[in-house]
């Protein structure tokens, strides 16, 4: 289904502009009893369908016209993944607003930078610990709000902040607010042009502050048809209502809203919400998702599970997870070499690996009725989407930006090149500069600017309108992309060579030791590294070794982990050419946190603050 | 959710007791089995002429594992293995689930068949019966004892653990005492022999010929000849169905939690809102509606009874089943059931098997020579007679002390039982390929 199918004469007889909402009001009109939403409250899924879902959506668009939300206002959210996220976002597209999403993990200084910099007049902040981040930053501060929505009334009561309104209340003021004006909401969105802006997603920010990125309907349309609905991209097909989806990471990040909410709605899959980050491997068994993206992260995490708890398993079943777990990696390899593709080989060890270990395997990860499954938003190592591919699941990097929502490049199935983010999507521009290296886009899909800061909007483009991604690329045999690494990342050591830090953490953070690596050059002899340890992996295997530990630092600083990280490194370095190699290296004394402002709330390196917060231990290095 | 087993939407979902496809597969085809086992199916049969096969001792005395039984000897321990399993089931729900532990069983098994005879039995000069239909007398067996059961109960609120078990103790002795005043001859019988308990025919009212006879051979459906032992094989199984069904039911809802409760922490349930004196008299009262059940049909199915022998060793027996089979499970109770009733069955034969052994020749009459005494001369230390002078058991006092063993053991090693046993094997393979 095209999305010009969907695109029908509003009563006026000009073209109503798809949007988002238009989409969601269409499979409710559809298909109002199939479910659309599952949230899982006292251990129960408790399940939505288009039919509420959609009645919700309409409720909610009428509660901001009765807050007063004009076209162009913004609606902020400040909520973990729920039901309410996908409602509120949609009706304020409804109403023609725009919908700023912050990142739960958000301190009280970024909620202040991000209020104050989107002006959002109605924010939305789940509970009382993200209304605490709001109210600690004064009314003064930001003025613009008017309005706070809650949904969890536990500790709110009696706040004396009139600005302070219970979801059920809101909801009360939309109906009130139709009853009277039964067809407001859907003026507003016949009024809906093509060129409305409909989100800001705030970039992460890994060098200054946040900028927030303006997505039209036209991008998010573009969005839909080319990634969500594209036949090459999913075997088997496009998702469809039969699909099942785990929502568990940021949704105001955009490949989360693309995953998402902009897949629900233009495809219709089920999104089940996982409880919280802390849960997603019991939601991910229970779900068994169909379709599943994840960031490099949970991919590393989910490979760190298997090994570590194969290493913890029985003799016997030891033994068969060898066998099981070499089969895995010979199938891998079998498939990379042949573009995804199954040979004859292939075809018989993957038959034997799902009788002893394969099936039983992905139904403990959850990924065992999983389709298509994708890897996206960072950069990952090849080892570990080889170990998911020779498990069977059909795992493909793809590659974009906010910028460009999201619409650069894809594996597409059959043609999948290890290591490379895949082809651009057919029938967009894409070119890599030759001085520069640098992968420049030009599609409908690319943003129309950084809200309020023209002079960044100027940075990102070029003279002839292409954007500049800021990533540095190559082809691979003329058809794929592969990404070296952000260009601002690259090394240039003080012997002239220019080296990509990313490859080599990535392959430092292949081991389930690693958690966090940053490899450190620039204008120097040669290169280090700054390693942080997976706290769980490495406590258990001082455990195993009677090594008694207290604290973080004190584990880190143990001369028998410091070995261990040791031949992690060498492993590494025999990998790469000389000069790429990391001589020395420095274990982190403490985890990385966003609340310390050494991540982002994607959980990337800030690396200006951490050359800062770590100078004396990287200044020990040299 | 079909593909989809743990994503429950709905709480009436996840307390399921078949909750998948391939359970509800496994239940039927259980079901199935159980109710063929009493014909004999001929093709399972030959099974027994295949020469490997013949040459198995428990084969070759005719009770292969691979054929349906027919009408024999084992039938009638099936028949009291399911008599025993609705009462342990009973037993179960007041210790295993509600953690009060009875030695009263008996009693309150007692009670069920004395007030079945009442109702149901035939009044002689010597004894009261009222000749009621089973439909009134089974139920009314049930009822009797668990309306003495909620007399009971409110010791159970003030007394805990051991001394509970003693009170309930106490019942077993005060029954059988009973049993000897004038009054309680009314009721059981002369002491010695006991009184006829009612039979299972199922009547209308008190009409001559039954509407479904169970005690008589028949032809049904003009052609498949029954037995009465296989009527009675069927008419249990199918009771015994229904109970497992009550007692799953009992363990999943509210009431089940509240015991559960209960069991874990008295006080603390009770902080939490669960009435601890309501909960326990309903623990009592739905435990001894089981005995009841069962010592009516245990009555019945024997014909004739002494009172004595609703003794504390028919209770100790049951607290036998709960330890092998599993403290707190249906499927432990009912396990524990068949393992503790079949058991010494097989013991029996096993030394029949040994005692043809020793009459024939080479090692293995040596071997079984060393264990069986067949007569004064041989001092092995099982006893083939019933009776013996001499210092070797017999076959019934060997499984006296092999109910001891086995209970000493799995205290020790496996407190969970037969159950405990099942549950290790099935979470090794639902962990596969992982240990946890």
């Amino acid at each position: 289904m095209t999305l010009t199918e969907q695109s029908k004469p509003a009563a006026s007889g000009a073209i109503e502009v798809t949007t988002v909402a238009s989409l969601a009001r269409d499979w409710a009109a559809r298909t109002p009893n199939q479910i659309a939403m599952r949230e899982k409250d006292f251990g129960v899924w408790k399940e939505y369908t288009w039919g509420t879902t959609w009645d919700l959506i309409e409720t909610a668009a009428h509660g901001l016209l009765a807050l007063g939300v004009e076209p162009g206002d913004r609606v902020s959210i400040h909520a973990e993944d729920r039901p309410e996220w996908i409602i509120l976002d949609l009706a304020a597209v409804a109403v023609r607003g725009i919908t700023v999403g912050f990142y739960p993990t958000n301190p009280s200084a970024e909620v202040r930078y991000l209020l104050a910099d989107s002006g959002a007049c109605v924010h939305f902040a789940e509970d009382e610990e993200q209304y605490d981040k709001v109210e600690g930053v004064g009314r003064t501060a930001v003025p613009d709000v008017r309005s706070i929505i809650f949904v969890e009334p536990r500790g709110m009561v009696g706040k004396p902040d009139e600005r302070l309104l219970f979801w059920d209340n809101f909801l009360d003021l939309g109906r009130q607010h139709k009853a009277q004006h039964p067809t407001a909401v859907a003026d507003r969105m016949a009024a809906a042009r093509p060129d409305d802006v409909m989100t800001l997603v705030y970039t992460s920010g890994t060098t200054g502050p946040p900028k927030g990125a303006m997505l039209t309907n036209t991008n998010a349309a573009f969005c839909i048809d080319k990634i969500v609905n594209s036949g090459e991209r999913v075997p088997g097909g496009p998702p469809n209502p039969k699909d099942q989806i785990v929502t568990y990471l940021p949704l105001c990040h955009v490949a989360e809203r693309i995953f998402s909410t902009w897949t629900m709605v233009g495809a219709g899959p089920v999104l089940n919400f996982a409880e919280s980050i802390e849960t997603v491997n019991d939601n991910l068994r229970e779900v068994q998702p169909t379709i599943f993206f994840a960031v490099p992260r949970i991919w590393e995490k989910l490979h760190a599970l298997s090994l570590i708890r194969a290493n913890d398993a029985s003799w016997f079943k030891r033994k068969v997870l060898a066998i099981g777990l070499g089969l895995a990696k010979r199938i891998g390899r079998i498939k990379v070499a042949n573009d995804g593709n199954h040979t004859m080989q292939s075809r018989i060890l993957a038959a034997i690996g799902w009788v002893i270990i394969f099936r039983p395997m992905r139904e403990r990860l959850g990924l065992r009725r999983c389709r298509y499954a994708s890897s996206g938003a960072a950069a990952i190592a090849p080892e570990v989407l080889e170990f998911f591919i020779g498990l069977g699941v059909p795992v493909f990097e793809l590659y974009g930006m906010t910028e460009n929502a999201a619409v650069a490049t894809a594996n597409f199935v059959g043609r999948m090149k290890l290591g490379t983010v895949g082809e651009p999507y057919p029938g967009i521009g894409l070119r890599i500069a030759e001085d520069t290296g640098e992968i420049q886009v030009k599609h409908e899909g690319v943003f129309v600017g950084y809200w309020n800061k023209p002079d960044k909007t100027a940075e990102t483009m070029t003279d002839d309108g292409w954007l500049m991604t800021g990533d540095v690329g190559e082809w691979v045999d003329g058809t794929h992309v592969r990404i070296i690494d952000r260009i601002k990342h690259i090394i240039i050591t003080s012997g002239g060579k220019n080296i990509s830090p990313s490859e080599i953490e990535n392959s430092l953070k292949t081991s389930p030791y690693v958690n966090e690596a940053m490899v450190i050059g620039e204008g120097r002899k040669y290169l280090t590294a700054l390693i942080g340890i997976e706290l769980d992996t490495v406590g258990d295997w001082a455990l195993r070794r009677n090594l008694a530990y207290t604290t973080y630092r004190d584990l880190s600083e143990k001369p028998e982990v410091i070995e261990l990280i040791e031949l992690i490194v060498q492993a590494t370095n025999e990998k790469f050419a000389r000069v790429e190699n990391v001589r020395k290296f420095a274990l982190l004394p403490k985890q990385l946190d966003h609340e310390d402002g050494e991540l982002t709330a994607t959980q990337k390196l800030k690396r200006t603050a951490m050359l800062d917060t770590f100078g004396d231990l990287v200044e020990s290095l040299y | 959710m079909f593909l989809r087993p743990n994503l429950y939407t709905s709480y009436e979902a996840e307390v399921q007791i078949l909750p998948t496809y391939t359970k509800k597969v496994l239940a039927a085809i259980g079901i199935i089995l159980l109710l063929l086992i009493p014909f004999d199916i001929p093709l399972i049969t030959s099974a027994t002429d295949l020469p490997l096969l013949r040459n198995i001792p428990v084969i070759s005395n005719g009770i292969p594992p691979l054929r349906f039984l027919g009408d024999n000897s084992w039938l009638r321990v099936l028949d009291e293995a399911l008599i025993f399993g609705i009462a342990a089931l009973g037993i179960n729900i007041l210790t295993g689930m509600a953690g009060q532990v009875s030695l009263g069983h008996a009693f309150f098994m007692g009670v069920g068949a004395y007030s079945g005879a009442v109702l149901g039995g035939v009044s002689t000069s010597s004894v009261w019966g009222w000749n009621l239909p089973i439909w009134i007398w089974l139920p009314g067996a049930g009822i009797g004892a668990a309306l003495v059961g909620i007399v009971v109960s409110p010791v159970a609120v003030r007394l805990r653990g051991l001394y509970l078990a003693i009170v309930t103790l106490g019942l077993v002795f005060l029954g059988i005492h009973m049993s000897n005043t004038t009054w309680g001859r009314h009721i059981a019988g002369d002491p010695g022999l006991g009184r006829d308990f009612p039979k299972y025919d199922i009547r209308l009212w008190k009409e001559e010929a039954p509407l479904i006879t169970i005690n008589d051979d028949g032809k049904w459906f003009g052609f498949l000849d029954v037995t009465d032992n296989q009527k009675k094989y069927l008419f249990l199984a199918v009771l015994f169905l229904v109970f497992i069904l009550l007692a799953k039911n009992v363990a999943r809802t509210r009431t089940g939690r509240a015991l559960q409760a209960i069991r874990d922490r008295d006080i603390a349930a009770e902080v939490m809102g669960v009435p601890e004196f309501k909960y326990k008299l309903i623990a009592f009262a739905t435990s001894s509606f089981f005995a009841g059940i069962a010592g009516a049909l245990f009555a019945s199915f024997a014909g004739k009874l002494p009172a004595s022998q609703f003794s504390l060793a028919l209770s100790v027996e049951f607290i036998a089943i709960l330890l092998i089979g599993g403290v707190g499970t249906v499927s432990g109770t009912v396990m524990g059931t068949f393992f503790v009733v079949l058991t010494p069955k097989f013991v029996e034969s096993f030394t029949e098997w040994l005692a043809d052994k020793t009459d024939g020749g080479g090692v293995s009459a040596k071997l079984a020579e060393v264990v069986i005494s067949t007569g004064p001369g041989n001092q092995g230390p099982i006893s083939s007679a019933i009776q013996t002078p001499g210092y070797p058991l017999n076959v019934f006092d060997w499984n006296l002390v092999l109910y001891g063993v086995l209970i000493i053991l799995f205290l020790i090693f496996e407190p969970l039982g037969l159950y405990g046993i099942w549950i290790k094997i099935r979470n090794y393979w639902k962990r596969w390929p992982f240990s946890y």
